[in-house]
């Protein structure tokens, strides 16, 4: 009976959330410092089994309301992970489904999408993207800049819209080419709005309302190219 | 049938005659019966007119005869005319005659108005229909019911015209207006005012001549040095035309304002730049071809030209840049002129619109004061110079932008600034004084072999004539050194003094242009008929980069205005559609914009956190306070 009763105790304990835990989770990989910082978070990743760049770590990084890329502050892990009920690396390995089902609900999809412009915007060191080591130093004086560098622009939108908006293809395409060097904000909200909304064949596009000139141009630029 | 009539006329006035009193007392009093005229009257009309045959046979008679007329031949007009008064008295005049008239004349003139108008020029056709109309009002005066002409006409007009009032303009309309014919077109008008619409058919393929022979002057980029003349006499001719041919008709006025604003904004901005420009060459010094009074009405008929055009803002700054030039190089032909343009602008457009103009004005006049003052300092301080100095000051926020060139002054002219810097500051502490080396110019004193001659040059051309006092030869590279001028400028400078129509210097090797390592002499043998000299610097390619620095400012000027106008619309209203913030956006901006350059202004006000967008409606745009 009492053995009984303990063995449930520690299952349960070892089940229940433990802030303290998760503290000690949280300097396994942050080490002495009270951030995890990219090796750290190279580690993290390896051990719950995911890549860097897969869209999982950017669902993860809203939910932890992660300011800036590639880094969790001591903060953002408590908060985030005993929102999650997480404590240790097993279990966030059993939440990772119902983290990538979050992608599925529009409206949190929504939610991340914009999320990932901040996050991705705040960021200095590009984890998540090979890029040109220029464009990384062009990217550490932007850090206080309003807008996205178009080439973490374009990662990031592969990362999000690249497996469900068929046109995602064309649209980095049309990207690569046009003279933008930077994406705002304004720009970057309304592309998902244009990849929910707008036919593939952009018959219903309306070049007289209040798209962004950069989606007048994209639909203008195609239109061409089919023609062509 | 007519001898039958006037018998029966005739017989029956005189039985009317002797029965007379019984006609008057009688008659009268029992009033079923009528008179004994009406009796026999109607006893004619029963027994005889409403024969079948004689009745058919006395109207196809009669409209074979109009017929005849209509086909030029001559018939007997009398004859006609008895007849229908016959009719007319045995009152079936209506009922058998005019209907079936009016019938007959409205296929006639259907098949005779398509015939003339396929086969005749319109001039000729115009005369040939009024002709026609004039001879139908005259069969209607000497044998028709006069109740008939208003509905005759009425036809008339209608088969053959109205029905081919399109085809009339598309052939001669613009064909009329190219050759000024004025008569015709006065015809034209009298005979389209007659009929249903006309006036609107015509008012419309008006517009559309205005617009495309506008459009023709305009829109073509081979035709810019004539553009502004050619629309001037273009206006002319169409303000002629309204006023002699068109009566000055309100509509046709309306209309023709309407048309020139559309085909003048066709083209952005060129019209605007050109007939500043326009203006420039008009007021400029040396145009002696017009009378002051001529001038006055050229300006006049220039600003109605100004009216039409949306961008009035490029006006502005090339006028404003080319009244610089004006005022600076005492190149303006007459100060009264000047200010006539400048109180009609203002007159236009608002003091707002003028107000640096005017200041421009205010400077140059403060400048002379200024100057008046300066010599009696200099005579108090006891300044000895045998060089005399004018300046004038310039505000900078007045005047277009003018970039400052770093130079090197010898030293008498230096003291002088210093001294002018000295007094003036001293008057206006807190100022800052800046040099426009670019706009100054001088009167040199020169002794040739020939003769003594006096110089007008720039300070550029100074400054490097000044050198040959002090030796006979230097270099290209020796010259920069010495002055300082910039090595585009200091090129064109020599290029002007060696190579220009007046050389008083010499180059070595020769030739067009100056290249390193060129050196240059003092021209001693230089002779020229005039003792006073002027030496225009070569105008290179500077007016290419005047031109696009100038519209550039402008735009950017739009930039600011668009961006005010948006926040000042997204202030009142906190919310508000895309469309419906476009269209008060065209109307609050007077000049022309592409939709596209809107949105641009309105993604940089959401970037800037001005404005924001509704997140569940992106057509939605939300004020941020």
């Amino acid at each position: 009976m009492y053995r009984k009763y303990d063995s449930t105790r520690i299952k349960t304990e070892e089940e229940a959330f433990s802030s303290k835990r998760c503290l000690e989770w949280f300097y396994e990989y942050a080490g002495t410092d009270d951030v995890v910082g990219p090796e750290g978070m190279e580690k993290f990743c390896e051990d719950i089994g995911v890549e860097p760049e897969n869209v999982v770590m950017l669902v993860l990084a809203w939910k932890l309301d992660a300011q800036n890329m590639g880094y969790f502050t001591l903060q953002e892990w408590l908060k985030g992970m005993t929102s999650l009920q997480c404590d240790t690396t097993e279990k966030l390995r059993n939440t990772l489904d119902y983290l990538r089902s979050l992608l599925n609900d529009s409206t949190n999809f929504k939610l991340i999408y914009r999320y990932a412009f901040d996050f991705a915007r705040a960021e200095d060191g590009v984890s998540d993207c090979e890029l040109p080591a220029s464009t990384l130093a062009e990217q550490e004086s932007e850090k206080d800049q309003r807008s996205l560098d178009i080439n973490t622009a374009k990662c990031m939108l592969g990362l999000l819209l690249g497996k469900i908006w068929p046109l995602f293809p064309v649209f980095h395409q049309f990207l690569e080419q046009s003279k933008y060097k930077v994406i705002n904000k304004d720009q970057w909200c309304n592309v998902l709005e244009f990849s929910r909304t707008i036919n593939l064949d952009l018959s219903n596009y309306d070049e007289d309302g209040a798209w962004p000139v950069l989606l007048d141009e994209f639909v203008e630029w195609y239109k061409d190219k089919q023609m062509s | 049938m007519d001898k039958c009539w006037q018998n029966h006329g005739r017989q029956m006035s005189m039985i009317r005659n002797i029965f007379l009193f019984l006609d008057r007392t009688y008659v009268f009093q029992i009033l079923m019966s009528s008179s004994l005229w009406d009796m026999g009257l109607e006893l004619f009309k029963s027994y005889i007119i409403c024969d079948q045959n004689v009745h058919s046979r006395i109207i196809d008679g009669i409209l074979l005869l109009i017929e005849k007329e209509r086909n030029g031949e001559m018939v007997d007009r009398c004859l006609i005319q008895r007849l229908l008064t016959m009719l007319s008295d045995l009152q079936i005049y209506q009922e058998s005659f005019e209907n079936k008239f009016l019938e007959e004349t409205s296929r006639f003139y259907e098949a005779e108005g398509r015939k003339i108008v396929q086969k005749k020029e319109i001039p000729r056709c115009l005369y040939h229909m009024k002709k026609l109309l004039e001879e139908e009002i005259d069969r209607v005066r000497t044998y028709l019911h006069l109740n008939t002409q208003k509905l005759l006409i009425a036809i008339v007009e209608k088969q053959l015209l109205g029905e081919h009032l399109s085809t009339v303009l598309q052939k001669g309309l613009s064909y009329l207006l190219d050759e000024n014919r004025i008569e015709d077109l006065s015809l034209l008008y009298q005979l389209f005012s007659r009929v249903d619409c006309g006036v609107q058919v015509l008012l419309q393929h008006w517009i559309d001549y205005i617009k495309k022979f506008g459009n023709s002057i305009v829109i073509n980029p081979v035709k810019d040095k004539t553009m502004v003349q050619e629309l001037l006499d273009f206006k002319d001719k169409i303000d002629f035309i309204i006023e002699t041919s068109f009566l000055k008709h309100e509509k046709f006025i309306v209309a023709m304002k309407g048309a020139f604003e559309t085909f003048i904004n066709k083209r952005p901005n060129k019209p605007a730049e050109l007939l500043a420009k326009y203006v420039d060459s008009k007021l400029r010094a040396g145009n002696k071809e017009a009378t002051d009074e001529e001038l006055e009405e050229l300006l006049d008929k220039v600003i109605i030209l100004f009216r039409f055009i949306n961008g009035k803002d490029v006006f502005e700054a090339f006028y404003k840049k080319d009244l610089a030039k004006r005022l600076l190089l005492g190149k303006s032909s007459s100060v009264d002129a000047e200010k006539s343009m400048l109180s009609k602008l203002k007159q236009e457009c608002g003091t707002a619109f003028t107000n640096k103009l005017q200041g421009m004005f205010k400077d140059m006049e403060l400048s002379k004061d200024i100057m008046i003052q300066l010599k009696q300092y200099m005579k108090n301080q006891n300044i000895a110079g045998n060089i005399d100095l004018t300046v004038n000051i310039l505000t900078t926020s007045f005047w277009p932008a003018y970039i400052p060139k770093e130079i090197q002054l010898p030293p008498e002219m230096e003291r002088l600034q210093e001294n002018f810097k000295n007094f003036y500051l001293r008057k206006h502490s807190g100022r800052k004084l800046q040099w426009q080396s670019t706009l100054g110019h001088c009167v040199l004193k020169a002794e040739f072999k020939k003769g003594k001659k006096e110089l007008q040059v720039t300070l550029f051309q100074t400054l490097v004539l000044l050198m040959f006092n002090e030796g006979d030869q230097f270099s290209l590279e020796e010259i920069k050194v010495a002055t300082g001028v910039e090595d585009r400028e200091l090129r064109r400078t020599l290029q002007s003094l060696a190579c220009g129509r007046a050389r008083v210097l010499i180059k070595n090797p020769k030739g067009k242009d100056v290249e390193d390592g060129d050196k240059f002499f003092c021209n001693e043998e230089f002779k020229h008929k005039l003792f006073k000299i002027k030496i225009n610097q070569i105008q290179m390619k500077e007016t290419i980069e005047e031109h696009t620095t100038t519209t550039q400012r402008v735009f950017q000027d739009r930039q600011y205005q668009i961006d005010a106008a948006i926040v000042r619309i997204m202030k009142i209203r906190k919310t508000l559609n895309h469309n419906v913030l476009l269209s008060e956006l065209y109307n609050q901006l007077k000049f022309t914009l592409k939709p596209s350059d809107l949105k641009k202004r309105i993604e940089s006000l959401i970037d800037r956190d001005y404005i924001e967008r509704d997140k569940e409606n992106p057509n939605q745009y939300k004020y941020i306070a």
